[in-house]
């Protein structure tokens, strides 16, 4: 009897020590990785113990009430993009009463009717969690049916619409039909090829004045011993721009003394150093897969002392169990070993911040611009970049032996150049251009390539692999069909 | 010289002091049989076909034997052998065992010891002292089966109770059992008793026999039957591939089960409620009250029945998905309650047909253990998965 009695207590207080530590973890603070339900989407994944960045609904709230706030948060982070996407199907389109016919099929005005966290067995390229013929929901009926309207739709299966290159949810500001007419008939790659940003953002100098403001490089002895990374700074943008040592390395104190300097000195100044002058490319690398862990949309870690005194309990813990329950703090820059693409071994260790890529000495833009990538990427389409048609016109660019804007590097595509204020910034947000490949045709593929060549281009699995070594196998017959139903339409 | 009652629980006590696992009904039958033995060699009770009478109501200066005799004598109408198998199978086995266990310490057969494992747990064991003892009723039990001579009528009587019960195979090797058949149905037939004695002897044995047989035969084939399709189940949960999510847009039954939050809340409350109701079920087998409704076995089945709807119910929530981190802690501690389960009811239930097959009895008890390991971290761990759900 003793023995069973035992046996209970045991299982019953196990039970309660159990629950009671992993609702602790829940409400006041602490390792929530074995929370996690399932595996998280690509990219999420970086983010995906700061629960409340999404789950932002108060604790045991009503599914309304839960589904409400998560939705806000993923407008937090993705409105901006679907607005400069010119959304096809954006929220506000469906919340019109009139629209109510569709809520009960496909809920367009909730992100979570079609992307589901957490649900790896249903997640399909895009995030998206609903089958690949969804389109059939509210295109397949009354004046919304496609094969009514569209006659060279008639025999298609709606698992085409997104498949085969001719429509996206959200972005279609390269495939929409007046598009497709407009640009239809060109060649497949124009006669005098160039990016034409590109081009100009070689041409930008620095102000004429920073010249002047260059002055002695104030630093500690030791690191002013360094040879390799004075000749380097010297060499630089920086340097050209009077960005002094003390600038990055003592900013607190440039513009004073040796000893304040030397006294201030940052041995390895971190990304934010570069952020307070490089705004938009901070901003832009915030908002992209390389550096989602700094977007400001971020929950910040839970601070245990506080949700304790919500619950009333902030005197019954003491400090050291307080401090346990402490949110473990992601880390501040995502890692190549956490990477889901094929990487190199040797870059396991490497971590992302704009030394990663931009040398903080030489701030080299072209080693940025494709070496720094291939030092991590290792996948089939960044291999086969090199000795690529665009790796070619890369080499022959920086020899000297082609003009400006005319080289193709990984950054000219995944990286692509923006004009603000006048000004040429390159978007450090490598997810604009990214998925679905359809967003790359207008910022990047048309300066270069006919519209027809792109669609082809980018649908054709293979060749992207390739990276566009060869030609398109795939024939989208969009701008055909455009362009046919105009000369038919007379419109 | 030891009583019926206390050379049964030294047969069913290992050398080590761990109980010998058998069937519960099957032991507390043998009990009050071997009790009602003592007492009728004693010449203190008699029966026949109706009832079951005291003839003599002096004490036998054995405690157990003498409570029960009190209790026998002090109820006023008579009942029939059936009616006190029962009653003190069901209400009396448990004091009969630990009154025994006490009395074969006292005269240092067994010994008092308290093991502190697992999780240094007070487990009480009587481990054998006296080996002689011990091992002079099991060398007797041995010589009458393997000889041809005249044995005395006690260990005819053990021999036939134990037979009876189902244990003989469960204290010796069942081959050796099935070698020594024909010795024992010859002295089932031996007439070495007086004839009034072993006309109680002989209706003691029957009643047994018929009660272990009636119950046996009503319910131990289908609980047989009900846990194999429970292991075949939890085998197919392991083996089988996962039916995948549907590539067509529009209302599936199965993906709303497996993807629709609503959906998901009914059958996860419907699993928590059957998982519940399969728990009371064995936990009311432990209330005597209740166990008497039925003898146990209508719980067992009714066990045995919400376990399988379980599994059907498990499929409905998950498709057998076994999940991430502590959903996927949750799905294996489940999926291990359900499989050691089906596998204990399997070797609980066709136990006969294992023994045949050589497969030791131990292993009842082993998976029984496991099936109950598996359940403790459970209630934790819905509880979380419930608590995740709602927070999140």
């Amino acid at each position: 009897m003793a023995r069973k009695a035992a046996l209970w207590i045991l299982c019953v207080s196990g039970t309660l020590i159990a629950t009671a530590l992993v609702t602790a973890w829940m409400l006041v603070g602490g390792d929530r990785r074995m929370l996690l339900i399932g595996k998280t989407t690509d990219a999420h994944h970086q983010i995906e113990t700061t629960c409340e960045t999404c789950h932002a609904a108060a604790p045991f709230a009503s599914a309304a009430a839960a589904a409400k706030a998560l939705n806000k948060t993923c407008r937090n982070c993705h409105e901006d993009a679907l607005q400069a996407a010119e959304d096809s199907h954006a929220r506000k389109l469906f919340r019109s009463p009139r629209m109510a016919v569709y809520w009960e099929k496909l809920d367009a005005r909730l992100c979570t009717a079609c992307h589901v966290e957490h649900r790896p067995e249903i997640t399909r390229p895009g995030a998206v969690t609903v089958a690949e013929d969804f389109c059939v929901a509210c295109h397949s009926e009354g004046d919304q049916d496609v094969r009514k309207a569209r006659p060279s739709h008639a025999g298609l299966t709606f698992d085409t619409c997104a498949s085969a290159g001719c429509h996206n949810y959200h972005d279609n500001r390269a495939i929409y039909e007046d598009f497709l007419v407009s640009y239809a008939g060109r060649p497949w790659v124009a006669s005098a090829p160039v990016h034409e940003l590109a081009m100009r953002s070689r041409a930008q100098k620095p102000p004429a004045e920073a010249a002047g403001k260059r002055g002695a490089a104030l630093a500690p002895a030791t690191a002013l011993a360094e040879q390799t990374a004075l000749h380097d700074w010297a060499g630089s943008g920086h340097a050209a721009a009077a960005v002094n040592c003390a600038a990055c390395h003592a900013p607190a104190a440039e513009g004073t003394s040796r000893a304040a300097v030397e006294a201030q000195w940052i041995a390895t100044p971190d990304s934010a150093i570069c952020e307070g002058c490089h705004k938009t490319p901070a901003q832009t690398f915030a908002q992209g897969r390389h550096g989602l862990r700094r977007h400001p949309s971020l929950a910040p870690p839970r601070d245990p002392s506080r949700r304790l005194e919500a619950i009333g309990l902030s005197g019954l813990l003491p400090k050291a169990a307080a401090a346990w329950l402490a949110d473990l703090p992601p880390p501040m820059h995502m890692t190549v070993a956490e990477a889901r693409l094929p990487m190199r071994p040797e870059a396991a260790g490497e971590s992302l911040h704009c030394g990663t890529c931009h040398q903080p000495h030489a701030v080299n833009t072209e080693r940025a611009a494709v070496e720094a990538c291939a030092s991590c990427h290792d996948g089939t389409h960044s291999r086969a970049y090199f000795g690529s048609a665009h790796h070619e016109l890369w080499r022959a660019e920086l020899a000297g032996q082609a003009p400006p804007g005319t080289g193709v590097s990984c950054a000219t595509c995944h990286m692509a150049k923006a004009e603000r204020g006048g000004k040429v910034v390159t978007s450090h947000n490598q997810n604009a251009t990214l998925r679905p490949n359809e967003k790359m045709i207008r910022p990047v593929c048309l300066d270069c390539h006919g519209l027809g060549f792109a669609i082809n281009a980018l649908a054709d699995a293979d060749l992207v692999a390739r990276n566009f070594q060869g030609k398109p196998s795939v024939q989208v017959e969009s701008i055909e069909w455009a362009v046919r139903r105009t000369q038919e339409t007379g419109n | 010289m030891l009583t019926f009652a206390e050379e049964l629980v030294v047969l069913l006590n290992d050398e080590d002091g761990a109980p010998v696992p058998v069937q519960e009904d099957a032991l507390a039958c043998a009990l009050a049989g071997a009790v009602l033995l003592d007492l009728a060699f004693a010449y203190r009770i008699d029966t026949d076909l109706q009832t079951l009478v005291v003839t003599d109501r002096t004490p036998t200066g054995n405690p157990a034997l003498d409570r029960i005799l009190a209790k026998i004598a002090a109820r006023p109408e008579a009942a029939d052998t059936r009616t006190w198998i029962r009653e003190l199978s069901v209400d009396e086995a448990a004091a009969i065992h630990e009154e025994m266990l006490s009395g074969l310490v006292e005269r240092g057969v067994l010994a008092r010891q308290v093991e502190k494992f697992p999780w240094n747990l007070r487990t009480p064991r009587r481990p054998i002292v006296n080996g002689e003892a011990a091992q002079g009723i099991s060398r007797r039990i041995r010589a009458v089966l393997h000889s041809d001579g005249i044995p005395d009528p006690r260990d005819i009587a053990l021999i036939a109770l134990l037979d009876a019960c189902d244990l003989l195979a469960d204290v010796f090797p069942a081959a050796e059992i099935e070698q020594c058949r024909a010795r024992i149905e010859q002295l089932r037939l031996m007439d070495l008793i007086g004839r009034e004695l072993a006309g109680a002897i002989a209706d003691i044995e029957r009643t047994i026999i018929a009660a272990l047989r009636a119950r046996s035969a009503r319910f131990r084939r289908l609980l047989l039957h009900l846990s194999t399709i429970g292991g075949l189940g939890a085998t197919a949960v392991l083996l089988a591939p996962r039916i995948p999510a549907s590539d067509r847009f529009g209302p599936s039954l199965l993906q709303s089960l497996w993807f629709d939050e609503l959906w998901q809340q009914w059958s996860g409350y419907l699993l928590l409620g059957f998982s519940g109701a399969g728990l009371l079920a064995m936990l009311l087998l432990k209330v005597r009250p209740v166990a008497r409704l039925g003898g146990g076995h209508w719980w067992r089945l009714a066990h045995v029945g919400f376990g399988l709807c379980c599994a059907l119910l498990l499929f409905a929530h998950t498709g057998f998905r076994l999940g991430a981190n502590l959903n996927a802690a949750l799905m294996t501690s489940y999926l291990a309650a359900l499989t050691f389960g089906a596998l204990a009811g399997i070797s609980t239930n066709g136990a006969p047909q294992l023994r045949s097959m050589g497969i030791p009895p131990k292993l009842r008890s082993i998976l029984t253990r496991l099936h109950r390991v598996a359940f403790y971290p459970l209630p934790a761990l819905v509880a979380i998965h419930i608590l995740i759900v709602y927070l999140y």
